[in-house]
């Protein structure tokens, strides 16, 4: 397939699901994972995600834009359970 | 004013404060927890698509390894030519809290999706589409050498 741009992102996230014990204590890691994700293009919403515990730890994904955008402002956003967030912004070259 | 009035009126300020304070989470996508909830597979899916009718397809490619060394890291992609798919979700079957991910997209993006899950232990691995207000379903068997802790 031609013409497409194809977006990777790694996010940084331990992805706990609340169920693992410490090695060292065995003492129960809380939940702590990535809820919410989105993909904004020039500001407007194009993908939106809501995960579980089930994801592995530092997220990595893969999609793919169908054209070919030099330019166009994509942001990345998320959010995890405990309400930390993240973003991220890229500019289509 | 009097002092006790004032008071409650501070009081209520403050309470109105925090709360709002408390409430001001900011959402992005929406996360609906009792379909992230841990429990059984069968109970789970129903509880989210009722009734419906799902159709199995071949439409829908799925690749997974056959043979998964490491339950933590589970390599998936998804990808189909069908139009108008809405929506995906992601079921792992034996997993404490089946349902992975739940994602959304429009037109501007293709149905094409890597991702890497957990998997606890071996079984099918349920990729869900929407396709207007047609549910399709393709799913995949994966062998996990090693699941338990860190996974599911």
């Amino acid at each position: 397939m031609d013409g497409y741009t194809e977006i990777k992102l790694l996010l940084s996230h331990p992805m706990e699901n609340g169920r693992n014990r410490d090695p060292v204590t065995g003492v129960l890691i809380p939940a702590h994972f990535i809820r919410e994700w989105v993909i904004e293009l020039n500001g407007k919403v194009i993908m939106a995600a809501e995960l579980g515990g089930s994801m592995s730890t530092n997220p990595f994904f893969t999609v793919r834009l169908k054209n070919s955008l030099t330019g166009n402002r994509l942001t990345v956003r998320w959010i995890d359970n405990l309400g930390f967030s993240d973003s991220a912004e890229h500019f289509i070259d | 004013m009097p002092r006790r009035r004032f008071l409650q009126f501070l009081f209520r300020a403050m309470a109105a404060a925090v709360t709002g304070v408390l409430c001001s989470k900011k959402v992005l996508a929406g996360w609906t927890a009792e379909h992230f909830a841990e429990g059984d597979f069968t109970t789970r899916f129903r509880q989210l698509f009722g009734d419906r009718a799902i159709a199995d397809t071949d439409a829908i490619v799925l690749l997974l390894p056959e043979i998964a060394e490491n339950g933590a890291v589970v390599p998936i992609t998804i990808s189909s030519e069908l139009p108008d798919i809405q929506r995906l979700y992601i079921w792992v079957e034996k997993n404490p809290t089946p349902l992975a991910a739940k994602l959304e997209w429009d037109a501007s993006l293709a149905v094409y999706l890597t991702a890497r899950i957990k998997m606890a232990e071996s079984c099918h691995v349920v990729v869900v589409a929407q396709q207007g207000e047609r549910l399709l379903r393709a799913q995949r068997w994966v062998k996990v050498m090693q699941g338990g802790c860190g996974t599911g």
